[in-house]
């Protein structure tokens, strides 16, 4: 393979990644070209030594990702991340899998957090409600419940899912720091696994 | 090898390569060839992230031989990781 098609494979690998990030990432490989012409190898033997272009651009990608998730967290950043670490070949799926269990079951229970919050909001304000739309909103005054304990009971619910979703969140976000951080020392290991004492 | 010892020495050799002197990509893929072979592509990956990291801060320089090479220096913060 020759400087050119080496740079070509290589952009082609890494076209997801900003204008401004790919540019600078080829010119530090033309630059690597250039100095080792001249040195005196041929374009041949520096592309075998910068090894496959397809690899060098995963573990880019992969360092690119993570950074991204880093700084923009995001559920797609965060799946982004994965699946660029996890096309390394060499993810720990052991610790993949049930960290993203563990994020599914936390983001619904954020979910269902909120909706209690939204029903303990409407049911503390249903007897202002009932006033304008009788029709539509219930008072259990009928089954002997006083407005007043229902109102109360309205009020306890909203509170107690503030809270269940404030911890839920600090859950969340705890756990996201969590993945990053292994995404990291998963980035790390590989990169160590492609070298070879002499 | 160890992993736990093959971990990060990569990354070591660079900032103790870098903690002596500047150096271009090329000069620091052929001084850590000497010793350890490695696949020459991943070093700019590994000096992204060390510079994203402020380990290590990157300039222009004139060459004779021709075009301006991109330099590395290494940081306060790099030469603290280092004693690590």
């Amino acid at each position: 393979m020759n400087k050119e098609e080496y740079l070509k494979k290589l952009s082609k690998q890494i076209k997801k990644m900003s204008v401004d990030e790919k540019r600078d990432l080829l010119l530090d490989y033309e630059e690597h070209f250039r100095i080792g012409m001249e040195k005196g190898r041929t374009e041949e033997e520096i592309s075998k030594a910068l090894g496959n272009p397809k690899n060098v651009a995963k573990q880019i990608k992969a360092d690119y990702m993570v950074k991204k998730a880093e700084d923009k967290p995001s559920p797609t950043s965060i799946i982004e991340a994965l699946t660029a670490v996890a096309g390394l070949g060499l993810f720990n799926i052991f610790i993949a899998v049930p960290s993203l269990l563990l994020a599914v079951v936390i983001i619904s229970l954020v979910l269902a957090g909120s909706a209690v919050i939204v029903i303990g909001i409407f049911i503390t304000l249903s007897p202002l409600l009932h006033v304008f739309l009788p029709n539509f909103v219930y008072l259990p005054v009928d089954k002997g419940v006083s407005t007043i304990i229902w109102v109360l009971f309205g009020i306890a619910l909203t509170i107690a899912g503030t809270i269940f979703v404030l911890i839920m969140s600090y859950a969340a976000n705890k756990l996201y720091q969590m993945v990053i951080k292994l995404l990291k020392s998963n980035i790390e290991d590989i990169k160590e696994n492609t070298m070879v004492f002499k | 090898m160890n992993a736990q010892f093959k971990k990060g020495v990569l990354e070591l050799c660079v900032l103790v390569l870098l903690d002596r002197k500047d150096c271009y990509g090329y000069e620091m893929v052929d001084e850590i060839s000497k010793n350890i072979s490695i696949s020459e592509g991943t070093i700019y990956p590994l000096l992204r992230r060390l510079k994203k990291e402020d380990l290590v801060s990157s300039y222009l320089k004139e060459s004779q031989d021709g075009p301006p090479r991109k330099y590395y220096r290494i940081t306060e913060l790099g030469k603290e990781k280092r004693k690590i």
